[in-house]
């Protein structure tokens, strides 16, 4: 594959030079075994048990409402953490690049953050001819919810927008729209 | 290019503030964390030090504070003992191997000693977010006091442990970066604390100087050009390769830029530069000839 876009992701492990860590995933729970040794472990995860309720915090476990409520919160405690933080963020690519993203707003360094794809084959599209967002694409067709277009997922990844490049599929013969099939990566 | 000495200052016995002037027209710009190598003419050999640029870019000199190394190689010795004003030095034009990180929000300065003179450039940066923290020996405290702004974040340590390193690394947010420069023993010290605390790599940033102490002697072979050269205990390998009439690969002359890494063939090099990575040291098969040695008598390098 010629495609130099898409993120290659490495098998997490937790980094052994960090002082502290922190693991957010947009998923109930994080699919992954934490190793023994290391001290300061915190997992944000996203779990409700009933429409607006998060799941009971514990002891290096914070369940949020929502990707929209745990985002803002990470801003807000990377502002306040130390150097010797590492950031691991967990699930799909649209969840780990935001993070991502946020992290490097916060002044962490490329080194400081690890990005792990987990969970649903799902992708965020971006509408390249209206730039909507569209969320939890399954299929490689898929209609823009704003602009109407018919658009292919392309596997071109932007990791400053978090999103799939979505093309019109129809252009030359309008309404010549191919069956869409199930993304298989 | 040719400058004359403009002038003297002295600072303490062993600390000198010298002011480059353009013999004619104007000097090259020298941006923050810059510096300059003089071309110093001693007997018998030219010694070539460099030392930052602490006046402001666009500044009509050059302003340099030089320390007289105890072990000097010549360099320093010469500018304290025998320079006199209206002197003509042959200088390079300045390069600049440490300029401020651009990513960082807030800078955390650290030197020792006359690793104080980067970051006195730095502070012509307008609107530059810093915390220094300067260590020195007690005799150079009204030196470096003199050196130092009056500042709340600018602090100068003398004395032994009189900065705790540890819990000023450990409290700094993330948006910080750390610059260093100074001695290599604090330097070494400096960079294994901020380790030990969780520092990338990839927000430290350094530079040293006078890394060539010199050694014991040693004999390089020069396997492509096919010369045999001995390495005097008072002269670095770059020197003797220069003295030799050879213009090896250089820039900064103090192990930090990796400019004149040079393959080893044969002989385990003494590496003491703070370019290369530990696992590079330890495959023996390359050298920072401007202040590395040998710690076999004979080193085989391919240039």
């Amino acid at each position: 594959m010629g495609n130099k876009s898409r993120p290659i992701y490495a098998p997490f492990k937790l980094d052994v030079t960090g002082r502290a860590h922190l693991i957010v995933t947009n998923l109930a729970e994080p699919p992954l075994e934490l190793a023994e040794g290391f001290d300061d472990i915190t997992v944000w995860t996203v779990k409700t048990i009933g429409r607006g309720i998060p799941a009971p915090a514990a002891p290096g476990l914070r369940p949020f409402r929502a990707v929209a409520e745990l985002l803002p919160q990470l801003a807000v405690r990377l502002a306040q953490a130390t150097v010797g933080l590492r950031l691991y963020a967990i699930g799909s690519e649209a969840f780990i690049w935001d993070a991502f993203n946020v992290a490097i707003t916060a002044g962490l360094d490329k080194a400081e953050i690890f990005v792990h794809h987990a969970g649903p084959l799902v992708r965020r599209v971006y509408c390249t001819h209206c730039r909507t967002m569209i969320e939890d694409v399954a299929a490689d067709i898929t209609p823009c919810p704003a602009c109407g277009a018919h658009l292919f997922v392309r596997d071109h990844f932007s990791r400053r927008l978090a999103a799939f490049m979505g093309v019109i599929v129809d252009a030359e013969v309008p309404g010549e729209v191919p069956a869409a099939e199930a993304l298989t990566s | 290019m040719k400058l004359i000495l403009a002038k003297i200052k002295v600072l303490s016995p062993s600390i000198r503030h010298f002011t480059l002037a353009p013999v004619s027209g104007t000097l090259p710009v020298a941006g923050a964390g810059a510096h300059v190598v003089l071309e110093i003419a001693g007997p018998g050999r030219v010694w070539k030090n460099a030392y930052s640029i602490i006046s402001a870019p666009g500044a009509a000199t050059y302003e340099i504070v030089v320390r007289r190394v105890e072990m000097s190689r010549g360099g320093s010795a010469w500018l304290h003992d025998h320079a006199q004003i209206g002197k003509v030095i042959e200088v390079q034009p300045p390069q600049n191997l440490f300029t401020p990180p651009r990513t960082a929000r807030k800078h955390l300065l650290l030197s020792a000693g006359i690793g104080i003179t980067p970051f006195l450039s730095y502070l012509h940066v307008p609107g530059l977010n810093y915390e220094w923290h300067h260590c020195g020996k007690a005799e150079d405290a009204a030196a470096f006091k003199a050196l130092l702004p009056d500042a709340a974040h600018v602090t100068l340590h003398t004395g032994r442990n009189a900065l705790n390193l540890a819990a000023l690394l450990a409290a700094q947010k993330l948006d910080t970066h750390l610059s260093l420069c100074g001695p290599e023993a604090f330097m070494d010290f400096a960079l294994a604390t901020a380790e030990h605390a969780g520092w990338p790599a990839q927000k430290i940033h350094k530079e040293s100087f006078g890394g060539a102490t010199g050694g014991e002697p040693f004999t390089v072979h020069l396997r492509r050009s096919g010369h045999t050269i001995n390495v005097g205990a008072d002269q670095s390998l770059l020197d003797a390769l220069e003295a030799a009439g050879l213009a090896p690969p250089c820039l900064c002359r103090g192990g930090a830029c990796g400019e004149c890494k040079l393959p080893v063939l044969a002989g385990v090099p003494a590496h003491h530069d703070h370019y290369l990575s530990a696992t590079e040291r330890a495959a023996n098969d390359a050298i920072m000839i401007c202040v590395s040695r040998a710690q076999t008598q004979e080193l085989v390098l391919d240039f």
